[in-house]
């Protein structure tokens, strides 16, 4: 099975609960080890939730930042990488409403630039056809998600971009369980529909 | 024998991370069909998801946070009274030229008496919205885990 992104995260537990610790009292050693292990959480989950076009770096770095400097926040009730989401969230959320924007995901792909996701599609030696329907499911679901209401983007990406377990969407928006279900469900309903619809 | 494939709400589940049936979960594992239709799915969410940002990205964000966090907090409070006092003296700007209009000669005495009044006031209720300070000092709701909104 192709598998859900996953941020590498080696962290035990323990471990993890005394590297807060330590970062809390001053130990920058401690507080780069953290970062390391959940960066490429905050890397996915900003340039997914941004406009084509802003500084995800910018915004993983703010969310740094605010996470080292109110990491006397951080309970420990729930998860360590939930709550950054969480600041990584508002950051973006913010940078959308001063900026007036919507769409996360821009509409205006070069379907045959480099950059672009299509060009990942495993390949195999498919037939053009096959090429040509794979290119056009992935094409969908990216303007899909794009249109999507702004929750259901947001638990959406969180999910399958971040690669966050459903308690950890749940701690991330501030919201129960039960509710990110309820926006994911529709979500994947929507997306796999025109994905599906795109292959034979 | 008749097969009975995942239904959408199924697959929907086994895709959000939700847990099967037992016969949907064995269903699953056995046929191909159903998990081309899972996979080919992650597949083209992958795709979109693109690659992530090289080690050397991530050392240069990571230091330079570490090295923004390292500075004194002060720093952080110098910055909020600059802005403070820049919108006191805005603030007192048409205040002054109004008076100084009306009047041939200024009183100072109602000009100083303006001038602790501001001074009186919590700078942050000119400074800052309450988006503005949400952004700058996330704070955690009680009863979710520490989560900053």
């Amino acid at each position: 099975m192709a598998s859900l992104a996953r941020w590498e995260r080696a962290l035990e537990p323990e471990d993890e609960r005394g590297l807060i610790e330590s970062a809390r009292e001053g130990d920058s050693g401690a507080a780069e080890t953290l970062l390391r292990s959940y960066e490429m959480l905050l890397f996915r989950t900003c340039r997914h939730l941004l406009p084509a076009g802003e500084d995800v770096e910018a915004a993983v770095q703010e969310t740094m930042l605010r996470a080292l400097r109110h990491l006397d926040h951080f309970s420990g009730q729930g998860s360590f990488g939930g709550w950054l989401a969480a600041i990584a969230v508002n950051y973006c959320r913010d940078r959308l409403r001063r900026r007036r924007l919507v769409p996360f995901v821009s509409l205006e792909v070069n379907d045959e630039s480099e950059s672009s996701p299509l060009a990942v599609v495993p390949s195999g030696e498919p037939s053009p056809e096959r090429v040509a329907m794979a290119r056009e499911a992935v094409r969908r679901l990216r303007r899909e998600v794009a249109v999507l209401p702004r929750r259901q983007r947001e638990v959406f990406a969180l999910r399958f971009f971040a690669g966050l377990d459903l308690g950890g969407i749940a701690e991330a928006l501030s919201v129960d369980v039960g509710t990110v279900k309820t926006h994911l469900h529709r979500a994947v309903q929507r997306v796999r529909s025109v994905v599906e619809e795109a292959r034979p | 024998m008749n097969i009975i494939h995942l239904t959408d709400d199924e697959l929907d589940r086994a895709l959000v991370g939700e847990s099967l049936a037992t016969r949907a979960e064995e269903h699953l594992g056995a046929c191909v069909a159903c998990r081309r239709r899972r996979d080919g799915f992650v597949a083209a969410v992958e795709a979109v998801r693109g690659d992530d940002p090289d080690e050397a990205v991530r050392a240069r964000v990571r230091e330079r946070a570490l090295a923004a966090a390292a500075l004194p907090a002060s720093r952080h409070w110098v910055r909020w009274g600059l802005a403070a006092a820049a919108v006191i003296v805005l603030g007192l700007l048409p205040l002054l030229r109004a008076h100084l209009m009306s009047s041939p000669q200024l009183n100072a005495d109602r000009v100083l008496v303006e001038v602790n009044t501001i001074l009186d006031r919590d700078p942050l209720d000119d400074v800052a919205s309450p988006d503005v300070v949400e952004a700058v000092v996330p704070v955690a709701h009680s009863g979710e885990g520490g989560s900053t909104s």
